[in-house]
Parts: C-alpha cells; structure tokens; sequence
C-alpha cells in the first residue's frame, strides 16, 4: 500500500482508503472515494501541491492531504 | 396546516448545491438585478437574496445558499450553511429548496442533497447543465431519478435558460400542495439512533437527521446557548460518540447507497479519453509555461486596471470640476459654497474617482473567474502563498493593489479561509499604488540624481523600482508577521475542484461588476463622504477669527507689493491653510514629526493626505502660495527653493526627503481603503489596527532613515 503523494506523476492507482478522518470526509464529499481510480498529473509549479484526477474530474490537493490517500 | 402558515408568512426559498454547480447563474436567471447582496451576521460571507413571483401572487425571497459539499463545515462560508438548515427558527430557514446539481457530475453533487432530503425540506432538484451533457451525450431519466429518490426532479441549463418554465412550475408546486415529509434516506446506526433520539426529545427538533447533525456539528452550531452545546457535548461524551467517524461513516454509506441507484437512471459513454480542459491545463498549469502565462494575465489585468481606467477617471475629473466652477460662478462667495464644492463636491468625486478601477478589476477577475481559470491560480501559487500566511487567490489581490487597494481588498471575498482572507487585506494597501505615483515624482528629485548609470539605467528609474520592491518586502513580510500572531480554529484546506473550462457567461460577469461597484459607492462611500467633511472643516476653519486675520495680512502683503489676482489668492489661501485648525494640528504634531526631519508645513500635508495620498501635491502647492498651479514640475520648483529657517539649508535635503519617501511608502493614507477594510471585515477594528500597524512602520522607517542620512 502507498501514499498517493508516493506514485509517480502520470501513473494511476485506485484508492483504498484515508489515513486521516477529516481529510477522507472532505474527499469523499468532494467525489473521491475510496475505489475512485485516481491519476497524478503533475506537481505545482513551485511544490506544495498536485494535481489529480479523480473519476473524470480534476482536483488540486495539497501534499499534506495527498499523504492521507492510500492506494491499492 | 401548513398551507394557512404558507399563506401568512412571507417565504423563503433557499438555492443549494456544491460548488461550481451553477448556482449563481441560476440565480440570476430567477432573479435578474432584483437582488441584494449583503453580508450574514458576524461574517462576511456573501448573502445574496432576491425576489421571486409566485403563481398565487405571492412574493418569495430566494436566498442563494453559498456552495457547500456536504454540512460538516470547514470553512466560514459552509458554516453558513449548516447554521441556517441546522435551525428551523433561523429567519432565513427556507420552506423550500431548489437543489442544483450538475448533471454531468450528479454522483458528485447527490451527497449534499441526500443530506439535505433527509432534514425534510420540501425541495426540487435541478439537473443543471443540460447543455453540456447533450455534448457530452449524457443520458438521464429525470423522471426516473425523481421516483426513486421521491424528490421531484427537472432538467435545466442555467447558462441557456432552459426549461426554466418547468422549474417555475415545480417550485409553485412545492409552496403550494401540502408537503409529506418522505421516509429518510440515510439509515441510522443503533449508536445514532440512540442520541439523536435524545436529543430531538430534549430539544423538540423536528426530525432525527437534524438531531444527528447537532451531535455531528455541537462546536459549529453559532446558534445554540453555550450551555445547550455544552450539554449537547456531554451526552457525546455519555454515548461514546465520535463524531468525526460518524461523518465518514455517514458519507461512506450515502454513497453506496445511491451510486448504484444513480448508475441506472443515467447513461455516459465510458470514455478514458484526454479532454479539451485537460490539454489546456498541460499548458496552463505547466511546471514553467503556467507561471509565466499567469504573469501575462496579471500584467493586462494591472495594466487596465492603471491604463484604461485613465480616460474615464479623467472624465469625472472633470466633470467634477467643471461642476465646481458653475457652483461658484452661481453662488455667492460663503461658506455653504465652500462647503458644497470643496466639501461636498470634492467628497463625492473622491468616491466616484474608483469606479472606473474598481469595474475594470471586477470585469477581468469575474472574467477568469467564470472561465474557471482562478482555481488553477490558486493551485500553482499555493505552496508560495501559504508561506506567508495567504492564499493562492490572495496574489491576484496583492497584484491589483500595484493599481489601488480598493478593489483588491474587495476582490478577497472569495477565500474562504478567514485569516488568510484578513492578512490579504492587512497587506495589501502596502503595495505602492497609483495614487503615490505623484509623491514619489515630486519627491525623488530631491533623493536622487536624473542621472544615467552604464549608459542605460536612468537612477531615477531604479530609485523608483526600489520603491515598488520595498513595498512588496512590506507587504510580505508583515503577512509572514501575521501569520504568527492571528490564530485560528479552522483548519487550512486545499481541496479544490478544477472545473471545466468554460465560456464565461457575461450576465453573471456584468452583475458582478454593477454589484462590486453598488457596495463601494454606498457602503464605503459613506465613510468617505463624511472624513471628507470633516478634513473640509479642519482646512477650512479655525480658531476664532485668525482666519480673517490671516486673509487680511495677506491682502496687505499683497497689495503692498503689487501681487496680481491670482498671485494674490494663492498667497490668500497658503495663509489660510496656516491659520486654519489642519495648520494648528500639523504645527501641534511638529514636535512628533520633527525626528523625521518634517516641519509643520508637511504636517499639514501629513493630515489632508490622509484623504487620499495625491493630496500631497495640492496641500503643498496650496502651503507655498503656489496653490493655482497643479504642475508636479512647479511644484518641485517651489519646494527645492524652500529653507529651514533655523539651519539656513534647503528643507528638502536628501535626509528629508527620503525619510518622506519611506513614510509614502508605508504610511496608510488613504480613508477610502480603511473604508473598505471596514466593509469587508464587518467592523472597525481591522481598519483601525491596519492605520495603527502601519502608520507606526512608517513612522519608524522614516526615523531611521532620517537618523541615518542627516
């Protein structure tokens, strides 16, 4: 199990849960759930912060909170 | 029953849904410019209400909900949301709910919605975007959607104005017809049966999911007596509740629970396929490409807001003066003329004088706004901004300050994190805007040479650059300052949704911009308007009859030395100005000024700039005498030929004029700001601790750099 923060940009992985209760209710209230297939497209420019895919939708999450999704 | 309560009772229908679902263009296709923004009580969350006609003749207000995902708030503006549905007795509580979703993402949006039916609500829901998932060749059984979850349901398309009849039709429905409150939808644990059984007994609620979001929410809930939430948190205690698990326990189901029913009323071709958003966002949001693209977009949106504001800024300049000589030539020579054109007049076109760059910022920022390009400035500037306490959204303010602060500090509205939403508004009149421009022209003369260094920099130039840079070091470095000091209970988030781009729909767009413009005009403009006054009094009178003296001795000077009209009226009003109470204060505040190498003169300036920075120029004009002429080049002439009587040296020597410069800079010299920050922090004592903050930097700075150079 890895954290998405881990997976390389470009790679997908689907979600298998949330280390972080706040955090995975925040997620899942936005669409992210787990069994979402989930992308890593890219770093921010100046860090801190990624770009996902979720399920055909585009999020931007912070490093802190990519830490808190673990894939399968 | 609940008809005759309808009948009686003016209704109150709220908007709801998740963020970017449209909302607000449904909003104003219901609404048009019947509608009111405002603030809710003790926050500054926008409250947008309107009018709504009903079939029976009947008026409804509408109140657009702001969007929220789900009702465990995390931010201001979702605690909102929860404090209005979480309390029947709130005077803002609808008796019906249009929920608006976006049907190409309804998985997405159904969760809040599911929540919602379950308080028992009457409401409709809305498929909106009907549009686009024909594009998309998105399927739906609206019908199908409606039976299963026993919510009627409607296709619309906000941006088209489709089937907006329909939705009129099942809104009237609703108020009209008895509603049954349908059999929840969520399904209890024993856990939360147990205590949200208690606490609806104990408080009378009408309904157990809104007993279980008390339990959820207890801290949240503003509404509730501390004892209640005290008690409320000793049953939590009690019962071995957590509610934080509850929550996700709560999610979790709700989805499983619908999806699959969903799944069957719609039908989406399954593609993998890389989208249009997609493959600008490669470019948009690029490691390199992004960054320098945002720089593009900022440096248009600051060049309008400086350049194409000019024209029309002009134009009311002159309007406005042009209005005060037909009030002389039409009035005789008093005081209520003085007090209508330099007064009133000169109030009024102060306020006015900022529509021009407050509409061009609105127009640009609600622009990229609704094309959905700001969530990607929020996401590349993150990291950047976070470091000092701010938002990815606040650069946008900090960029637009380099214009004017005003419509910076308003364009903060939409960072929902509170202290990073304040320190952006503390920070932001630190940028040097155009209003110093002419104090920095007239005064960087005097610290620096015209002269050209490796042939290619002009050192004026640089000098001026160095200002700008010294303001931003200010800025972000009491940002960083306050991020230390101001403490806060809401967690940072940054979950954001990086919508589809879309075309901006330009209804939404201009009723942003009239509404920017509306709450400056008579919200700030109030403020405005009366220190106008007062700083018209403190020119205009003083003490006893000093001032009729002083015009006298200057007549006499004056005919004595065969002074001509206009020479005499000058010398008339630079005594005046001596005598009057602003001259009594700026001699008062002499000893306070004079570390920093001021006399009483520039204590006059000091005072009546504290309308606006370029007042300056015309105090100064107005103290030496020079009054008739608005030319910075005389001005400067004048004020290098001016001498410390005491020293027998020139008063604008290098120490001094610098040490002015570094005040300019910092100093918090404008009334219409405060005004402002007063407007969107909901009260005084921002605006006050914001004048305090940095008029003490300044003060400081300037002392030191006086200490230093003379």
């Amino acid at each position: 199990m890895i954290e998405l923060l881990a997976l390389e940009p470009g790679k997908s992985a689907i979600i298998q849960s949330f280390s972080d209760e706040e955090t995975a209710c925040k997620m899942m209230s936005m669409g992210i759930l787990p069994g979402s297939t989930v992308t890593f497209i890219r770093k921010a420019p100046f860090g801190g912060a990624i770009y996902i895919k979720a399920d055909n939708q585009q999020f931007a999450i912070r490093n802190k909170e990519a830490a808190c999704v673990m894939l399968s | 029953m609940r008809n005759v309560e309808l009948a009686t009772k003016s209704l109150t229908i709220a908007l709801l849904g998740n963020p970017n679902c449209g909302k607000s263009t449904v909003f104003n296709q219901l609404t048009g410019l019947r509608q009111k923004v405002g603030n809710f009580p003790g926050v500054t969350v926008d409250k947008k209400l309107g009018k709504l006609a009903l079939a029976n003749g009947q008026t409804a207000t509408l109140i657009d909900l702001p969007g929220t995902y789900n009702l465990y708030p995390t931010s201001q503006d979702e605690r909102v949301v929860l404090n209005i549905l979480a309390n029947p007795k709130d005077e803002l509580y609808p008796d019906a709910i249009i929920y608006i979703a976006d049907v190409t993402q309804l998985e997405k949006h159904f969760l809040l919605c599911s929540q919602v039916r379950d308080l028992g609500i009457p409401m409709v829901l809305a498929l909106n975007m009907s549009d686009a998932a024909a594009a998309q060749n998105i399927t739906y059984d609206a019908k199908a959607i409606a039976k299963a979850f026993d919510v009627p349901t409607v296709a619309i398309s906000g941006r088209m104005g489709d089937n907006f009849e329909a939705l009129n039709a099942e809104i009237n429905q609703l108020v009209s017809k008895d509603f049954t409150v349908s059999k929840p939808f969520y399904q209890f644990s024993a856990a939360e049966k147990e205590i949200s059984q208690k606490i609806q007994d104990t408080y009378q609620l009408a309904n157990p999911f809104q007993a279980l979001l008390w339990a959820q929410n207890a801290n949240k809930l503003t509404f509730l007596t501390s004892e209640t939430r005290s008690e409320i948190s000793g049953l939590i205690k009690e019962n071995n509740f957590n509610p934080l698990s509850n929550q996700v326990r709560e999610v979790m189901q709700r989805f499983d629970r619908f999806t699959p029913m969903l799944k069957k009323t719609i039908q989406r071709t399954d593609t993998n396929q890389i989208t249009l958003t997609e493959k600008i966002d490669d470019i948009v949001t690029h490691q390199v490409w992004g960054p320098l693209i945002f720089f593009a977009f900022m440096l248009i949106v600051f060049q309008a807001i400086y350049a194409w504001s000019a024209f029309p800024m002009d134009m009311i300049e002159a309007g406005f003066a042009s209005l005060t000589e037909t009030v002389n030539t039409l009035l005789p020579d008093t005081w209520y003329r003085s007090l209508l054109t330099d007064g009133i007049i000169a109030g009024l076109g102060g306020i006015l004088i900022f529509i021009p760059q407050i509409a061009i910022l609105f127009l640009l920022i609600s622009i990229l706004e609704e094309v959905g390009y700001m969530a990607r400035a929020v996401f590349m500037f993150d990291n950047v901004m976070q470091r000092f306490g701010m938002n990815g959204r606040s650069i946008v303010a900090l960029v637009s300050s380099g214009a004017c602060a005003i419509p910076a500090v308003m364009s903060t509205r939409t960072i929902s994190n509170w202290k990073e939403r304040l320190i952006t508004i503390l920070v932001a009149p630190f940028i040097s805007c155009s209003a110093r421009i002419p104090v920095y022209t007239v005064l960087i003369g005097f610290v620096v040479p015209s002269a050209t260094i490796w042939g290619i920099f002009n050192q004026q130039g640089l000098a001026f650059m160095g200002l700008y840079i010294v303001s931003i070091i200010a800025a972000l470095g009491s940002a960083w300052v306050f991020k230390k000091i101001l403490q806060t209970e809401e967690r940072s988030f940054l979950m954001l949704e990086l919508p589809e781009y879309r075309m901006p729909v330009f209804k939404n767009v201009l009723l942003n911009v009239y509404e920017k413009v509306k709450a400056f005009v008579w919200e700030a403009g109030k403020v405005i308007f009366v220190i106008s006054i007062v700083l018209w009094l403190l020119a205009s009178y003083g003490p006893s009859n000093k001032m009729e003296l002083a015009e006298q001795e200057a007549i006499s000077f004056a005919t004595q030395n065969n002074l001509d009209a206009d020479a005499t009226a000058d010398l008339v009003a630079g005594k005046q100005i001596e005598a009057s109470y602003a001259g009594h204060l700026g001699k008062f505040i002499e000893p306070a000024i004079q570390p920093l190498g001021y006399d009483w003169k520039i204590g006059i300036a000091l005072i009546t700039s504290f309308a606006a920075r370029e007042v300056f120029i015309g105090t100064m004009a107005t103290i030496y005498s020079i009054g008739s002429t608005d030319d910075e080049g005389t001005i400067r002439d004048r004020m290098a030929k001016e001498v410390n009587p005491t020293t027998g040296k020139p008063t604008y020597n290098f120490a001094t004029s610098l040490s002015l410069l570094v005040f300019y800079i910092f100093a918090m010299m404008c009334m219409s700001t405060l005004a402002v920050v007063k407007r969107e922090t909901g009260g005084w004592k921002w605006p006050i601790i914001q004048f305090f903050f940095m008029t003490a930097l300044a003060y400081l700075g300037a002392f030191l750099v006086y200490q230093v150079f003379s």
